[in-house]
C-alpha cells in the first residue's frame, strides 16, 4: 500500500492550482444551477477554459487528440476543481460520454463530437428516467424505430439534468418491443435543436432549474448516432449508471471538506450566548466528526478509483460509496443549517446572509442526491445482493 | 495511490487467517475469557515461532523487520478471530516504547526476548481518572525516588515480565521499568465484561533507579505520543477485524435462516442493515490503512490517527449492535460467539482514547480555535 501521489501527479496538482489562482472560478459566467454534488454550476465558459488547457481530453488516446495521461490525473483534476468550488458541472457527464464514444461510437460520432468535446463546446445530458420509470428503469416506454438511415424516437424523458442548456442528450429507448424487458433497449446520441425534441424546465425546490423533462415527438436520429450495439443498451446503461455513481460523486468529499472549512471559520468567528460557537463542546464534536466522515469518504472513493484504474471489478463499491457520499452531504448541510441558526435560511443576495447564503441552497439540493442515480434504498439492495451475495427479493415482474 | 498488499503481506494475512481458523476457535476465546489467567499458551508459541511478536523489531535484535502496516494487517486477522492475549500491549505498544525511547543498551537488553515472544511487557499509564491525556497522570516519581500509588486498567499485567510505568517526574514524564514480581508491586484483577485481563497495579515504595528509566528523565508528553498512537492504531485494526467477523457471520446467517418461507437476507430491511455493516467495515478499514501508512512513512499523522480511532470505535460498535439485530435472539446467548466480538470492540474502542478524546484532536486539526 502506498497512498502517496507521484511527483508528476503533484506537479499536475500544482499546475491546476496555478490555473485556478490565475482564473478565479467566480469570474466565469454560468448558466445552469449548482446541483450541490460538488461540481458547481454549469458553465460553458469554464468548460472552454478547461478545454483550452487540454484537460478535457488529457486521458484520451492520441489517435483522438488526447495525451494518454494516466487515469489518476482525472481524480487529481476533479479533486482540485471541487476544492476550489469551480463551476465544472458538466465535466463528469462529458468525460463519461466521450469515453463511451471512443469505446463504442461510430466513426461519425467520433468525428462529429470529439473535437467539440475536447474544446469544451459540447456538454451532455442523460435521458434515462421516464415519468413511469424511476427506480424500475426497465419499464421505460420511449421507442426508437428504424426508418431508412435514421431512427425515429418517440417518448417522454424526465429528470434530465441541464437538458435545456446542453448540446446533446444520451437517450435510451426501446428498439425491440418484442424482446424481454432487459433486452431490446438501445442508446442514442440526440442533438439539442433536432425538430421534435422539446425540453421543458422543471423548477426545483431550490427555486432554480436543474432538471428538465424532454418530449420526443418523431425525433429523427441518424443511425450512426446509435451508441454501442442495438438492443444491448441496458447493459450499457447499467455500466453507465455505475460509473456515473463514481464519477458523479468522486468530488463530493473535497467539496464537503470545503463546506466544512467554511463552517469551521464561521464557528471560530461567531459568538452566541457569550461564547464562541467553536468553544461549544457539542459543536466541536459534531464538526470533528464530520471531518472524519469526509475523510472516510475520500479514502473509499480513492480505493474505488484505484480499482477502476487497475481494471478490477467493482460489483458494489460505487453503489455503496454513493450512498455514503449523499448521506454524509445531508448530515453536513443539516449541521450547517443548525449552526447558522436563523441566518441559515437566508438566501444568496440578502445583506444578512452568512456564507453567501450557500448552505441553504446546498441543504436543499441534498434532498435530491439520495434519490438521483439510484435511490439509497435501491443501492443498499444492490450492495446486499451484488456485494454480499444475499438473495434477491422476489419481484412483481422480471 | 496503490491499495495493493505486498506479496509478504498477502502471505502474512493468509498465514494468520488459517492459523487462527484452525487454532483459535471462538470456543477457546470464550473459555479464556472466563479463565482467570486466560493466556493462550500454545497459540502464543505458534505466533512467536512465526516471528510475529518481533514484527516491529529489527532483525539484528531477533526481530523480523516488518512494517507498521504489516502489524495492522496481522492484528486485523487477530481481531477476526478475537484472538486473546498480550500481542498489542507487548509486541506493539511496549515494543514501540523501547524502540522509540530506549537507549541502544536497553533495546539490546529487552527487545530480543520480547521479539521472540519469551518476554512480555505492558504499559501502566491510566489512573483513577481513566484518561489517556497528560493531565490524567498524577503519580509522581523522580529518578532516585519511589513509586507510590496505583495504576488502573493495566492490561495483561499478570503475564507481563515488565511493567512500563508512566509517571510525572523530573519536570516532565518518566517511564519506569518495573519487574512485575518485584517487591512492592501488587496486582488486583479488575473483572470486565470483555474478559480481557485488566488489573489495578499498586506500587508501594518501589525504587526508581536511573537504569530503570526508559527514555530520558522528564520527557515531554509528545515523546510518548507516537507510542500511544500505535496503540490506538493496533486497537483500531483489532476492531476492524472483529467487525469483519460480525459482517461475515450476519451475511452467512441471512442467506440460510428462513422465515415466512424465504431467507431473511431476501428482506430489504435485513439487506439494508447488511449493506450498512459493509459500509462501516470498509470505511473503517481504509481510514485505518491511510493513518498507518502515514505514520509508517513519517508524515504528519496525529489527525489521521485520531480520525481513524474515533471513527472505527463508533462504526465498529455500530456493526456489533446491528449484528445482534440481524442475528436475532440466538445472538443474545452466551453460547453464540457474537457477544465476544461485541465486547472486544467495546474494550478496544475505549483503549488508547475514546472517540471524544480523539475528536478533540481532530477539532484542533481542522482549525477550530483551541478551548484554552
Amino acid at each position: 500500500m502506498d497512498f502517496a501521489f507521484t511527483a508528476e501527479e503533484q506537479a499536475f496538482r500544482a499546475e491546476i492550482r496555478q490555473f485556478l489562482h490565475a482564473h478565479p472560478p467566480e469570474q466565469f459566467a454560468h448558466e445552469g444551477m449548482d446541483a450541490g454534488y460538488g461540481s458547481g454550476a454549469h458553465s460553458h465558459a469554464f468548460m472552454r477554459a478547461l478545454g483550452a488547457r487540454g484537460w478535457l481530453s488529457m486521458c484520451w488516446p492520441r489517435a483522438y487528440g488526447g495525451q494518454e495521461r494516466p487515469f489518476m490525473y482525472k481524480l487529481v483534476l476533479l479533486e482540485e476543481l471541487a476544492t476550489a468550488g469551480a463551476p465544472f458541472g458538466p465535466l463528469g457527464g462529458v468525460d463519461q460520454v466521450s469515453d463511451s464514444i471512443i469505446r463504442y461510437g461510430s466513426d461519425a460520432l467520433k468525428r462529429d463530437l470529439l473535437p467539440g468535446v475536447a474544446r469544451g463546446d459540447i456538454t451532455f445530458w442523460q435521458g434515462f428516467s421516464e415519468p413511469n420509470s424511476g427506480s424500475d428503469l426497465l419499464s421505460l416506454q420511449t421507442t426508437a424505430v428504424h426508418d431508412g438511415d435514421d431512427y425515429v424516437l418517440n417518448g417522454h424523458k424526465i429528470w434530465n439534468s441541464h437538458a435545456g442548456i446542453g448540446s446533446y442528450g444520451l437517450v435510451i429507448a426501446r428498439t425491440n418491443p418484442e424482446a424481454p424487458r432487459h433486452k431490446g433497449l438501445s442508446m442514442f446520441v440526440v442533438q439539442n435543436g433536432t425538430p421534435g425534441l422539446n425540453p421543458r424546465p422543471i423548477r426545483s425546490m431550490t427555486g432554480a432549474v436543474y432538471h428538465y423533462e424532454v418530449f420526443l415527438d418523431h425525433v429523427r436520429v441518424p443511425k450512426e448516432y446509435l451508441l454501442g450495439t442495438e438492443d444491448e443498451g441496458f447493459m450499457q446503461v447499467l455500466k453507465g449508471l455505475d460509473t456515473d455513481r463514481f464519477w458523479g460523486r468522486f468530488y463530493k468529499a473535497p467539496a464537503l471538506r470545503r463546506v466544512l472549512d467554511q463552517l469551521v471559520d464561521y464557528a471560530n468567528t461567531t459568538t452566541r450566548r457569550g461564547q464562541l460557537l467553536a468553544h461549544d463542546p457539542v459543536i466541536r464534536r459534531q464538526l470533528a466528526s464530520m471531518a472524519t466522515d469526509i475523510e472516510v469518504l475520500r479514502m473509499l472513493f480513492y480505493r474505488n478509483g484505484w480499482l477502476i484504474q487497475e481494471g478490477l471489478p467493482t460489483p458494489y463499491e460505487s453503489a455503496l460509496n454513493k450512498v455514503l457520499a449523499d448521506e454524509t452531504g445531508q448530515t453536513l448541510t443539516a449541521l450547517g443549517m443548525e449552526l447558522l441558526g436563523l441566518y441559515g435560511p437566508l438566501k444568496e443576495g440578502s445583506r444578512w446572509a452568512k456564507l453567501h447564503g450557500y448552505i441553504q441552497h446546498l441543504y436543499q439540493t441534498t434532498m435530491g442526491h439520495t434519490i438521483a442515480g439510484g435511490t439509497s434504498e435501491v443501492l443498499r439492495s444492490t450492495v446486499a445482493t451484488r456485494g454480499l451475495g444475499l438473495p434477491r427479493e422476489s419481484r412483481g415482474r422480471s | 495511490m496503490d491499495f495493493r498488499l505486498t506479496d509478504t503481506q498477502e502471505l502474512l494475512t493468509h498465514t494468520a487467517r488459517s492459523l487462527f481458523q484452525q487454532h483459535c476457535p471462538t470456543t477457546l476465546v470464550q473459555q479464556l475469557a472466563l479463565d482467570a489467567r486466560g493466556f493462550p499458551d500454545d497459540l502464543w508459541r505458534q505466533c512467536a515461532a512465526l516471528g510475529w511478536p518481533g514484527l516491529l523489531v529489527p532483525a539484528a535484535l531477533d526481530g523480523s523487520d516488518g512494517t507498521l502496516l504489516d502489524v495492522v494487517l496481522l492484528v486485523e486477522e487477530m481481531g477476526r478471530a478475537c484472538f486473546p492475549g498480550p500481542y498489542i500491549q507487548s509486541a506493539v505498544v511496549a515494543t514501540s516504547l523501547v524502540l522509540m525511547l530506549g537507549s541502544p543498551a536497553q533495546q539490546a537488553l529487552l527487545l530480543p526476548g520480547m521479539a521472540r515472544g519469551e518476554r512480555l511487557a505492558t504499559l501502566a499509564l491510566t489512573e483513577e481518572s481513566a484518561d489517556f491525556t497528560p493531565e490524567a497522570i498524577t503519580m509522581q516519581a523522580d529518578v532516585g525516588g519511589m513509586l507510590q500509588g496505583s495504576k488502573l486498567f493495566v492490561k495483561d499485567a499478570h503475564v507481563a515480565d515488565w511493567l512500563f510505568v508512566v509517571v510525572r517526574g523530573n519536570g516532565g514524564f518518566n517511564v519506569v521499568r518495573v519487574a512485575r514480581d518485584q517487591a512492592g508491586v501488587t496486582l488486583w484483577p479488575l473483572e470486565v465484561m470483555s474478559g480481557e485481563k485488566l488489573f489495578e497495579v499498586a506500587f508501594d515504595h518501589v525504587q526508581v533507579s536511573a537504569e530503570a528509566l526508559i527514555g530520558s528523565p522528564g520527557m515531554s508528553w509528545e515523546a510518548l505520543t507516537p507510542v500511544l498512537q500505535r496503540g490506538a492504531l493496533a486497537r483500531s485494526a483489532e476492531m476492524v477485524g472483529c467487525a469483519q467477523y460480525v459482517l461475515d457471520t450476519c451475511v452467512a446467517y441471512a442467506k440460510v435462516r428462513e422465515q415466512s418461507g424465504r431467507p431473511i437476507g431476501a428482506f430489504q430491511a435485513i439487506q439494508h442493515h447488511c449493506a450498512d455493516l459493509l459500509r462501516n467495515v470498509e470505511g473503517s478499514r481504509y481510514i485505518l490503512y491511510n493513518a498507518a501508512w502515514r505514520m509508517q512513512t513519517g508524515l504528519a499523522c496525529a489527525a489521521d490517527v485520531a480520525m481513524a480511532k474515533a471513527h472505527i470505535s463508533e462504526a465498529c460498535l455500530a456493526v456489533a449492535r446491528k449484528g445482534h439485530q440481524i442475528l436475532g435472539a440466538i445472538s443474545y446467548c452466551e453460547e453464540h460467539p457474537l457477544h465476544i466480538f461485541h465486547k472486544r470492540i467495546q474494550a478496544a474502542g475505549l483503549d488508547f482514547g475514546a472517540p471524544s478524546m480523539h475528536l478533540e484532536t481532530v477539532a484542533q486539526a481542522i482549525g477550530l480555535v483551541p478551548l484554552r
